[in-house]
């Protein structure tokens, strides 16, 4: 990221746990704008964080170039994957039933290693809707999908889908019919899920990157699905 | 039968933000000294989340770095890495570095005040 919103000395302000401002991060492949909360004194944690940092600098145990390259990384370390793991599956049967049978190792064919040590595809069916969380964290497929979004995280997403998924995806304007099946999976840091939406009728002859085009993070996450 | 105040799901709670924020300055900093902790083995997710575990109910008023941050701190303390009072110096010492001029402070800040 080369724009101002993450030069060394923007800060957060005070009030930085109210989210209701309307930045919009969505776009993977938009800059964030200028986000103004970044601005005013640093809070308490964020000093504590970069505290520890520098004592372990100190100690030579890690050095603030590491932490740099991390921080630049974030956004291209974690290539979106997803979409392209997805798009194979609808055009390659025989590439679906690996990904459905190991995903970890599927993946592993396109390029993408995942963090964890299991990688479970869900595929959604006309019977079946899945949808992915992380109930007590985060964890997440971000070899594929990238770093996850902040309502992943939120306590309200992370309480409420396992229970009440419909009201959840209508949330995010996913209506289901209540014939479908809504199945919810809990990651862990072992396991991650991935869900491969169905493929929307109109998309006969497509190419693998013209479907790809077709995929959010979203809809790999289970909360929307893809229309055209 | 609820023990860990993270073992959350399930619970009421209020709408959902639909929009990634993505992440503030202070957590890509945060989230990455964490990567960079780990991937010099110097603890792990599972030690960083059982401090997490460890908040109690100070959890729940928390924010997910914040929430990351103190386990840090927490596993860092432990492992005997630094002394509380030498981190307390060192946030004072941070905290002197950041009160500088307003003309002294990113260009952002001087650009958009007033």
């Amino acid at each position: 990221m080369t724009n101002t919103t993450h030069d060394y000395y923007a800060r957060k302000s005070s009030d930085h746990h109210d989210h209701d401002h309307d930045h919009d991060h969505d776009d993977h492949k938009q800059p964030n704008p200028a986000n103004e909360h970044d601005n005013g004194p640093p809070g308490e944690y964020e000093i504590m964080s970069r505290a520890m940092q520098e004592l372990l600098e100190q100690k030579g145990m890690i050095t603030a170039a590491q932490v740099a390259k991390r921080m630049e990384l974030f956004d291209e370390e974690f290539p979106y994957h997803g979409a392209q793991v997805v798009a194979r599956a609808w055009v390659d049967p025989a590439f679906k039933q690996r990904l459905l049978a190991d995903g970890r190792a599927a993946c592993a064919e396109m390029g993408a290693m995942l963090e964890a040590e299991r990688l479970i595809a869900v595929e959604n069916t006309p019977e079946v809707h899945n949808v992915i969380v992380c109930t007590l964290c985060s964890c997440y497929p971000r070899a594929l999908l990238g770093m996850p979004p902040t309502w992943y995280k939120s306590r309200n997403y992370r309480s409420r889908v396992v229970f009440e998924p419909r009201a959840v995806l209508k949330e995010f304007g996913t209506e289901l019919p209540d014939s479908v099946t809504v199945r919810v999976h809990d990651s862990n840091a072992d396991m991650r899920y991935l869900v491969v939406p169905m493929r929307p009728q109109g998309t006969e002859g497509w190419s693998e990157v013209k479907l790809a085009g077709l995929l959010s993070r979203d809809m790999l996450v289970g909360v929307t699905v893809p229309k055209v | 039968m609820k023990t860990l105040p993270s073992d959350i799901g399930g619970e009421p709670a209020g709408p959902i933000d639909t929009i990634d924020h993505g992440m503030k300055h202070w957590e890509r900093q945060a989230n990455a000294f964490r990567s960079v902790v780990q991937m010099q083995k110097i603890t792990c997710t599972d030690e960083l989340r059982r401090a997490a575990e460890d908040l109690g109910d100070r959890y729940k008023d928390m924010h997910y770095f914040e929430i990351t941050t103190s386990a840090m701190r927490a596993v860092l303390l432990e492992k005997g890495l630094f002394t509380e009072q030498e981190l307390a110096a060192k946030m004072a010492e941070i905290r002197a570095r950041f009160n500088v001029p307003d003309e002294m402070e990113s260009p952002i800040k001087k650009g958009a005040k007033k």
